[in-house]
């Protein structure tokens, strides 16, 4: 939606020198008294029930025809976003799911997917003991991560090449939780290298993305006193350039409206006062510092604390405040688990996160764990996210490609790493169906075909990413339905209703005249098109099923 | 209301039949269907080719630096820096000037193109972009969301022809103004990309896999997740990706565009118009507007892009003879404070103008400019022209549509168009 327009701004560049270079000494700040009430339960809004297309699926003289233009019926008023929700609410899985089931739906939501080699090594683990080793990442080994990043040489002040390096990271890594998890945060405290200082400081951009990684299950206090310190945040919302007598508001609001307490809890007079709280902080290259004699020391009263304030308050004022642990779990609900948490699904974690002392690992630990979290509400519950279909594709098939061209692609998809369209992150993380339109719809299915069909991006027409037949051998795939059956069950659980897997089949024997390419030879002898084999993937992948999480 | 199309396979791809949907009404939109059979109102037609192109300008476009009211001796005073001086803008009057960068609107203004609504805005803004933007595209001025405003009269727009463009979004994602209920809007990032790439070893370019595809999405069972979004994306894009490449093949713009996502846009929404894809509204965003800091710089660039994005557009549009019946509506979220911040900036603001342009438009100055020296408590302007009415000009004075049951209310009229 958004077009931003490139704009350097290097002439912005660091335009904040503190005045006087004196030894920046913090004062520890007056202990202050801190409400724990816990909020007034908000009630989630009715939604209203709307029937569903009729569609498709008779046949005119031998062509399909559809019949389109599914008209849903309502009553005026319904919001959108409840509308959406509830498209996405029905749901034919019933009941709790079954084991496999609940690995694969915990690897994608709290990773990126997985390949039949660590669905294998989770499963083994029962879903307590994978929740532990994905919130555990320190006792997992990440060397080969690194060593294979390391051996593609990437230049981290190149934008493209920073969001190629993070996509890998999401790929390969064998700490899929503590990826999922930094990509959470990217979205809600979310900075954009298109306004950190200058191409020269693109860097600072992966600063903030080590520090998300480095404290993603730390206390919420410690989170929102780094992201208020840090280099690239500090740019993007002009914290930077906020004078003690002219104070910037831009920080100071958005820190209440999208990263702790949402709208309603505050005025426009907290906006201005915790702005003069927020003021002294100021970049330096790749670092910031905290500058006393630049911040404003008059009394501020800020959401009903009055004192000579500053950051410190204001982080601790926010992460006690009883609106920030309802307004956090809502977050990390909606992006995990699924979309519009009631009450009593979000309650578990704003206890968490007291009993804690707001520590978001402990309160991550009892989302997993919740029942909501592997109900059938939350499968499939949620549109894949771009970056989550793109990784997700690239970890399932192995593929050991150096990820050229996956930036565009997860771009023309509708999500750029270190780019969100604003400081709001991306509207999809909280309502995902808008991840889907039909202009992303065919960039998904086009990329299945690059990897399947026509290489890299960049190259096109070169060798595909995957090797099927190597595939077939390894796996001893000796019919079609064990090629369809081993796809599925770790692409799409082996849920695969009704006569669907009978539709791959047919379409995997079909025989075709005119071949192109190398067919595929499976373990028996018999030979079947290229084009047959690798359609019969790809449409699995381009299936509405694959396009869930 | 029940609404049939029927469309067929033909070459692997879909074509739409002509002749065999409903007649060209317009409803205002299958939410409100229960209340209108109550009330038995009458459908307005909307048989016209006449398009409406909307211009969002994301993040708060500060308005006292695009129309300047460059003689208000309190502009300079409240900004010292930031300010446009007399000698910098392009008057339009001996109260008024533009942006220097907006040269290119300024010569729309001059051969009497080009019309500026003052002081738009709602009551009781909270300063917070996302509330805002919700509040313009929805309508919901208590920011809740729902259902966009011209998704709302996408979905009541029948095309007789079956065309899938009656609304095209250029972006990756769908603006929320055009987000309906049983619409898709066709959302472009760019023409190259919009359609499927058959696998090079298939013989028979795609169609087997294609065909196997749909079939994938028509025995999706209904009752599972996401399947009315996930269908009628499938069928939006067949729908549309064959008729678009079509076009492209053949559309020569009559000027050059100048380089940018935002131009590029334009340009899409130009051939679609051009190639007469029954385009009735088309959507562009232009971003970065949230100047709190430096914002000269920014700005600058911005109202450049805005404006020479702009004048292409229109320029190819009258080389093609469609000058006539296109009209552009420019919005931003809201204006930026009076006051310029310490930091060479301005943050968040109410009241903003706002551009209509095209041939159909009455040149002039319109709504009623909000006093500087009356701000409100948080030193913002007091919007004097309630955004609504710029909606429902439009609506009943273009597009040919009843604006009562787009906005569900009736919020008057500018008169920056011709009576109807």
């Amino acid at each position: 939606m958004d077009t931003i327009e490139p704009i350097d701004m290097d002439m912005d560049d660091e335009p904040t020198e503190p005045r006087m270079n004196v030894d920046a000494t913090e004062k520890l700040a007056p202990a202050k008294s801190v409400p724990t009430t816990p909020l007034p339960a908000t009630v989630a809004p009715a939604t209203v029930p709307l029937s569903r297309r009729k569609f498709m699926g008779k046949s005119i003289g031998g062509l399909a025809a559809i019949g389109g233009a599914g008209i849903a019926a309502a009553v005026g008023g319904v919001a959108l976003e409840q509308w959406i929700q509830h498209r996405g609410s029905t749901n034919l899985f019933h009941g709790p799911l079954g084991s496999t089931t609940q690995i694969g739906h915990l690897l994608r939501r709290a990773g990126f997917g997985a390949n039949p080699d660590e669905l294998a090594l989770y499963k083994n683990l029962g879903f307590n003991g994978a929740v532990d080793r994905l919130l555990n990442y320190q006792q997992v080994p990440d060397d080969t991560l690194e060593n294979r990043l390391k051996a593609l040489n990437i230049n981290l002040n190149l934008a493209l090449d920073q969001q190629r390096w993070w996509l890998l990271r999401m790929a390969w890594t064998q700490r899929p939780l503590l990826e999922k998890m930094t990509l959470f945060w990217h979205g809600v405290l979310t900075s954009s290298f298109r306004k950190v200082g200058g191409r020269r400081n693109y860097m600072r951009m992966i600063v903030q993305n080590q520090f998300l990684r480095n404290h993603a299950f730390d206390t919420f206090d410690n989170i929102l006193r780094g992201i208020t310190a840090d280099p690239a945040m500090l740019f993007f919302l002009d914290l930077t350039t906020s004078r003690k007598n002219a104070p910037n508001e831009n920080y100071a609001r958005e820190l209440m409206e999208l990263f702790t307490l949402g709208l309603g809890h505050y005025t426009q007079r907290d906006v201005y006062e915790g702005a003069a709280a927020l003021t002294g902080w100021h970049i330096r290259g790749l670092t910031s510092q905290y500058y006393p004699q630049d911040h404003n020391d008059l009394v501020k009263t800020y959401l009903g604390h009055t004192g000579n304030l500053d950051y410190k308050d204001v982080i601790n004022i926010l992460a006690n405040h009883p609106a920030t642990p309802w307004f956090i779990s809502r977050k990390l609900f909606t992006f995990f688990a699924y979309e519009n948490p009631s009450v009593d699904d979000l309650k578990p974690l704003v206890d968490t996160y007291v009993q804690s002392g707001h520590n978001m690992g402990e309160v991550m630990r009892t989302l997993l764990l919740s029942p909501q979290f592997s109900s059938a509400k939350a499968y499939r519950g949620r549109i894949k996210s771009p970056v989550e279909f793109t990784v997700g594709a690239y970890r399932a098939l192995n593929i050991n490609g150096d990820g050229a061209g996956l930036p565009d692609i997860t771009t023309l998809m509708g999500q750029t790493l270190f780019d969100p369209p604003n400081v709001a992150g991306w509207p999809g993380d909280k309502v995902s169906a808008l991840w889907l339109n039909s202009g992303t719809w065919m960039t998904r299915l086009n990329y299945i075909d690059l990897l399947l069909a026509r290489g890299t991006a960049a190259r096109v027409g070169s060798t595909p990413l995957v090797d099927l037949q190597s595939i077939v051998n390894i796996h001893q795939l000796g019919s079609p339905d064990e090629f369809v059956d081993h796809f599925s069950s770790f692409l799409l659980d082996g849920e695969l209703g009704g006569d669907r897997r009978t539709q791959l089949l047919d379409y995997f024997t079909t025989q075709v005249s005119g071949i192109r390419g190398i067919p595929i030879t499976l373990p028996n002898g018999k030979s079947y098109p290229l084009g047959s084999v690798r359609g019969t993937l790809y449409l699995m992948m381009a299936s509405p099923e694959y396009q869930l999480n | 209301m029940k609404l049939t199309r029927r469309a067929m396979i033909k070459d692997g791809l879909l074509v739409v039949s002509a002749g065999m949907v409903m007649p060209a009404i317009f409803s205002r939109g299958v939410a409100s269907a229960r209340a209108q059979a109550l009330d038995g109102s009458r459908m307005a037609q909307t048989a016209n080719d006449r398009t409406l192109i909307v211009v969002q300008m994301a993040g708060g476009n500060d308005g006292l630096n695009t129309v300047v009211p460059f003689t208000d001796p309190l502009y300079l005073k409240m900004r010292p820096i930031i300010g446009l001086s007399e000698s910098k803008v392009l008057p339009l009057d001996t109260r008024l000037g533009l942006h220097p960068n907006l040269q290119a609107l300024k010569q729309l203004w001059d051969t009497g193109h080009l019309a500026i609504v003052e002081g738009v805005g709602y009551p009781n803004q909270s300063l917070s972009h996302f509330q805002a933007m919700d509040i313009w595209q929805t309508l919901d001025l208590n920011g809740n969301g729902g259902e966009g405003w011209l998704g709302k009269l996408v979905a009541g727009l029948v095309d007789k022809d079956g065309h899938p463009f009656k609304a095209v979004d250029i972006g990756v994602q769908t603006a929320q103004a055009l987000q309906s209920i049983s619409t898709q809007v066709p959302t472009i990032a760019n023409v190259q990309s919009y359609r499927l790439y058959p696998d090079p070893a298939d013989v028979d370019g795609g169609n087997a896999r294609l065909k196997a595809l749909m079939r994938l999405y028509n025995s999706y069972p209904g009752t599972a997740p996401y399947a009315a979004l996930l269908d009628t994306t499938a069928l939006a894009a067949q729908d549309g990706s064959r008729q678009l490449h079509q076009a492209d093949a053949t559309y020569q713009p009559a000027v050059t565009y100048p380089k940018g996502p935002f131009a590029d846009g334009l340009k899409v929404l130009a051939e679609a118009i051009v190639q007469g894809l029954g385009l009735r509204v088309g959507y562009v965003t232009l971003g970065g507007f949230d100047t709190h800091a430096n914002q000269q710089a920014t700005h600058d660039a911005l109202m450049l892009t805005l404006a020479s994005g702009l004048s292409a557009f229109y320029k190819d549009l009258a080389a093609h003879g469609k000058a006539d019946k296109v009209v552009i509506m420019t919005w931003s979220e809201f204006g930026r404070r009076v006051e310029e911040n310490g930091s060479l900036g301005t943050d968040h603001g109410t009241a903003a103008p706002l551009f209509v342009l095209g041939n159909p438009v009455n040149r002039g100055i319109y709504g009623e400019p909000p006093s500087l020296s009356n701000l409100d408590e948080n030193g913002n302007l007091k919007y004097t022209i309630d955004f609504r009415s710029i909606y429902a000009t439009v609506l009943d004075r273009w597009i040919g549509a009843s604006s009562k049951d787009v906005l569900g209310g009736t919020f008057g009229a500018q008169n920056f168009l011709p009576q109807a």
